[in-house]
């Protein structure tokens, strides 16, 4: 074939042209000529990067790159799969559009490509642990931020306890086999009995869970991801999110033996959790770019949802439900990481413009920054799952399997899906409010500071670079059928030949259907269009009636005052209700101090705090730390100071290992 | 012939769903004994703001001139599957009843921002309450959508209406029923009547729809109004033609299409007398005890599911 050739060339460019951008920063000083075409070659290997996912995507394989690193064993080898094709393809088009200049960002969208490309067990753990650390010195670049430098603390801690899992599982499956390739650890996983293999598989797919950032272990997850700078935030959302649920499909599934029993009901029950979490936590946050963190939770939680809610139906037997709540997983994946990465570049710039990320100082800016606005708007949309837009198209694939698997009516599908699909519903409705408040507050009406009525919008090109990943975005959505069919050998990869993802696009690829007997089907692209015909039509019959084309514009009325920006909703308003119906569950805190009297009725001068605490910090890791501490400080007891103590401590630890190997 | 029903099912909605709104507002008028506005006030309403001049914010971005259009154009897309006198329509392919629900949740995303548009307290405050009360509606519809499905096997509309009216005693079933009453609370929540919101003030400090919209003016009010109306519309044709599609025409011909189009709007009436004397016997809830009103819609939608499950055969 002879695409196969410029396949690999492609992959090795795309790989050894990133490696040496990210040791750019190494060459002396007087060859310095070269990063002035650095970073425009970087963005061409990433889009290179992306033409090979796109390549995979159609099967097309190249060869793998070997790499002998002088250790025992296999060389470390990397490779395209079908399964890794979408990562690749989403890495490569989030990496050129964000515009990947820095040494350290190059490095860091490199380990991404190798931790989706590893085919040996070491060199993934290497690349895993690299992603980890330079992400965390992406987030900690700003080092004078107490709260950038806690992040990555944070970030670090929770990650690596998560990296131990995956080395763990990883390494006994090694042992077992002999070897790091990773056909040969599923062959030893096979060897286990059952017992010992689901608990590896467990252990595994635990560790990738705290990377995609399933509650309660997603606490790093809106504490790391603003931090970093904005096209950074984009690629940890949008791609490095994805690399848990890779680890998740190629560990937890694709092995044979895999998903043990109660793997899918567990992934379920923990993603609803997470959505709803990740839904909650966005409406009462007042940060634009922890907002769209926590939103990202909440699209984890689905990621999850539908991967557990395929493998239940997979172990139901029900093989083509299973695919098409697969191919929503998949497609869900792909579409949100665009939105997500879109979200965070357009809200980055315009945070940039206005100085502040704090929504209660921005405002106005839709006026101000009118091409920035519509890729926001375009995203915010997309993220809140309305149609005719990508997650959409998701959200219904996954609904449909929960109706169907509800009314085939065994098992756990029975209890499971009515819960899922409420609570779907719930934290849909609260992410559409959420980003409502992100877009409505941070970007219409007044601007509430200075700065904000100051903007001025970002150059040209950046601009161009984000309406080109709007316009991705929404084709990925309008044609949805059409995306979800290209899926279709990743999917069969994972789920075997019993389903094919063609099946799910009717009419040549304008319907998205579910086709074993449900007859349902929708089309984005009609509806699109249905809308557009009918916007057309009442704009034609208004204009033809004469009635008063043109607006007038007139400053908004105030009841005869004065209009303040100060007047209007703030985001804390806009959300009180949420709060207020949320409080049980949220706990939030609230604290009004009058500092001055002025009248007996009214104070002239208040201090007021409110705040919505981490549920998750507060029941979970709090008594954590508090145990550790309290560990810690009985321990310091057996320090008495004295030489005999210590020398008694010796003489029984010496009989005790002594009794014990006896 | 289809493409002619096609037009015609779109055209019904769009152009009775104004003497919908000015009937309901008639039979409540007569009901408090008032003599009340004639039924076709709502016509004279929308000519009227049509004529007149459109006047928006200086705050106002592109959204907002945008917004009208969209919602009517989104209104409009869902008023070409909703099945009316015939049960099946050459568009039933672009949506389902999750698509429906969907772009109604597109056009209240869409009326919110809007709202917050001229940057003034009411447009704020309607459209913050929008939002959280919708949150609070969209898992009772869905499972009320659950339900439905699971009993047609599909979620297109048409399927459903059909498998409905196919089985003559479905309807008596108590997953059935209960499903009606989850779907009646959040229709009623959804089209902003009575127990929710008040339709009938601009002066309530409680208003929702009404202070979406008070920033409008014009022709820009009079799509936005003449959308609601429509929306409204295709809410109560969905809880008579899913739940009690009596009368309705399986095949386009014309005896059928006469009785499906009296059933139609017999049902219809019944439904805004109902509506009615609800909106004249009851008050409207204080805002913080809607929540119990809508949980009571998602408790009514559990029981409709969980008596299906039970009762079906396994």
């Amino acid at each position: 074939m002879p695409l196969a050739g410029l396949d690999g060339a492609l992959f090795a460019a795309a790989i050894w042209g990133l490696a040496a951008a990210a040791l750019l920063p190494a060459i002396p000083s007087r060859l310095r000529v070269l990063s002035a075409i650095a970073r425009p070659l970087a963005i061409a290997r990433a889009g290179a990067l992306a033409a090979v996912g796109a390549l995979g995507l159609k099967g097309v394989a190249p060869a793998p790159l070997r790499w002998w690193p002088g250790l025992p064993g296999d060389p470390f080898t990397l490779g395209v799969d079908p399964l890794s094709a979408p990562f690749l393809l989403l890495l490569g088009v989030l990496a050129a559009v964000s515009r990947v200049g820095l040494a350290l960002h190059v490095a860091f969208v490199l380990a991404l490509a190798a931790v989706f490309t590893a085919r040996h067990a070491l060199l993934l753990l290497v690349a895993w642990e690299g992603m980890t650390l330079l992400s965390a010195a992406l987030v900690a670049r700003d080092t004078r931020s107490a709260r950038a430098r806690r992040a990555a603390y944070v970030y670090l801690v929770i990650s690596h306890i998560g990296a131990a899992a995956i080395g763990l599982g990883l390494m006994r499956l090694a042992t077992l086999a002999g070897s790091f390739s990773f056909s040969d650890l599923a062959v030893a996983l096979g060897r286990l009995p059952a017992r010992e293999s689901s608990a590896v598989v467990a252990l595994m797919s635990a560790g990738f869970a705290v990377k995609l950032g399933l509650a309660p272990l997603h606490v790093w997850l809106p504490l790391a991801h603003p931090e970093a700078e904005a096209p950074v935030s984009a690629l940890l959302s949008g791609a490095m999110v994805k690399a848990g649920l890779y680890g998740l499909l190629r560990f937890g599934w694709q092995l044979p033996g895999a998903p043990p029993a109660g793997w899918g009901v567990t992934l379920a029950v923990f993603g609803l959790g997470t959505a709803l979490v990740g839904a909650l936590y966005a409406v009462v946050e007042s940060d634009a770019k922890r907002l769209l963190a926590f939103s990202t939770v909440k699209h984890a939680g689905l990621l999850a949802m539908a991967l557990g809610i395929a493998a239940t139906l997979l172990r139901n037997g029900h093989v083509p439900l299973a695919g098409v709540a697969l191919a929503a997983c998949f497609y869900h994946a792909i579409g949100h990481g665009l939105a997500k990465g879109l979200a965070f570049l357009a809200v980055g710039e315009a945070v940039h413009a206005a100085e502040s990320r704090d929504l209660e100082r921005l405002g106005g800016l839709a006026r101000r920054l009118p091409r920035l606005s519509v890729a926001t708007l375009i995203a915010t949309l997309t993220l809140s799952g309305l149609p005719p837009l990508a997650c959409f198209a998701g959200e219904w694939l996954l609904f449909q399997t929960l109706i169907l698997g509800l009314a085939a009516g065994d098992g756990s599908m029975r209890l499971l899906a009515p819960f899922s699909g409420a609570g779907l519903a719930l934290a849909t409705a609260l992410s559409a409010a959420a980003l409502v408040k992100l877009y409505g507050i941070g970007f219409l009406g007044r601007p509430r500071s200075e700065a904000a009525a100051r903007a001025r919008p970002a150059p040209a090109a950046v601009e161009v670079w984000l309406l080109l990943l709007a316009a991705l975005g929404l084709a990925w959505g309008l044609a949805s059928p059409l995306a979800v069919a290209s899926l279709a050998l990743p999917i069969s990869s994972v789920i075997g030949p019993g389903f094919d993802a063609h099946t799910l696009a009717g009419f040549g690829g304008l319907t998205l259907s579910i086709p074993p007997g449900a007859f349902a089907s929708i089309s984005p692209l009609a509806v699109a269009a249905l809308i557009a015909l009918s916007v057309g039509l009442v704009f034609v019959w208004v204009a033809l009636r004469g009635l008063h084309p043109g607006v007038r514009r007139a400053p908004s009325w105030a009841c005869g005052v004065s209009l303040d920006a100060r007047m209007q909703y703030s985001p804390l308003g806009f959300t009180k209700p949420l709060r207020l119906i949320f409080s049980p569950v949220l706990r939030p805190e609230r604290e009004l101090e009058i500092l001055e009297r002025g009248s007996p009725y009214f104070g002239r001068k208040y201090r007021f705090r409110s705040g919505v605490p981490p549920l998750a910090e507060r029941l979970i890791f709090a008594p954590m730390v508090h145990a550790v501490f309290w560990v810690s400080t009985q321990a310091r007891r057996l320090q008495a100071g004295s030489l005999h103590v210590y020398l008694a401590y010796l003489l029984v630890t010496l009989v005790a290992l002594l009794m014990l190997a006896r | 012939m289809s493409a002619a029903l096609a037009l015609l099912q779109p055209a019904l909605l769009v152009a009775l769903a104004p003497l919908f709104s000015g009937t309901i507002a008639a039979i409540k008028a007569r009901l408090q004994m008032r003599r009340g506005a004639p039924v076709w006030q709502r016509y004279a309403d929308l000519a009227r703001l049509f004529r007149k001049e459109s006047i928006l914010s200086t705050d106002a971005s592109w959204l907002a001139r945008a917004t009208p259009y969209v919602v009517l154009g989104a209104s409009l897309a869902v008023a070409t599957w909703v099945p009316v006198l015939l049960t099946s329509s050459p568009m039933s392919f672009a949506g389902d009843l999750v698509m429906t629900v969907a772009l109604l949740a597109l056009v209240r995303v869409l009326q919110a921002l809007a709202a917050l548009e001229a940057g003034t307290t009411f447009g704020g405050m309607a459209a913050s309450r929008h939002m959280a009360l919708a949150a609070l509606a969209e898992p009772a519809l869905m499972l009320s959508v659950f339900t439905l499905a699971i009993g047609a096997g599909s979620t297109d509309l048409a399927r459903i209406s059909r498998s409905v009216a196919a089985a003559p005693l479905a309807w008596l079933s108590p997953s059935h029923l209960l499903a009606l009453a989850a779907m009646w609370l959040v229709v009623l929540s959804e089209s902003g009547r009575v127990p929710v919101d008040n339709p009938a003030t601009h002066l309530e400090l409680t208003m929702i729809h009404e202070g979406m919209v008070l920033d409008y003016s014009g022709r820009h009010l009079a799509l936005l109004e003449w959308a609601a109306t429509v929306r409204q519309m295709v809410l109560f044709t969905l809880v008579a033609n899913l739940f009690m599609p009596w009368g309705i025409a399986f095949e386009p011909s014309g005896a059928a299409l006469g009785i499906a189009f009296i059933a139609w709007t017999g049902k219809l009436l019944a439904c805004g007398v109902v509506v009615a004397l609800g909106e004249s016997l009851t008050a409207k809830l204080r805002l913080f005890r809607v929540p119990e009103f809508l949980g009571m819609a998602f408790l009514l939608s559990l029981l409709a599911l969980t008596s299906d499950s039970l009762l079906r055969a396994p």
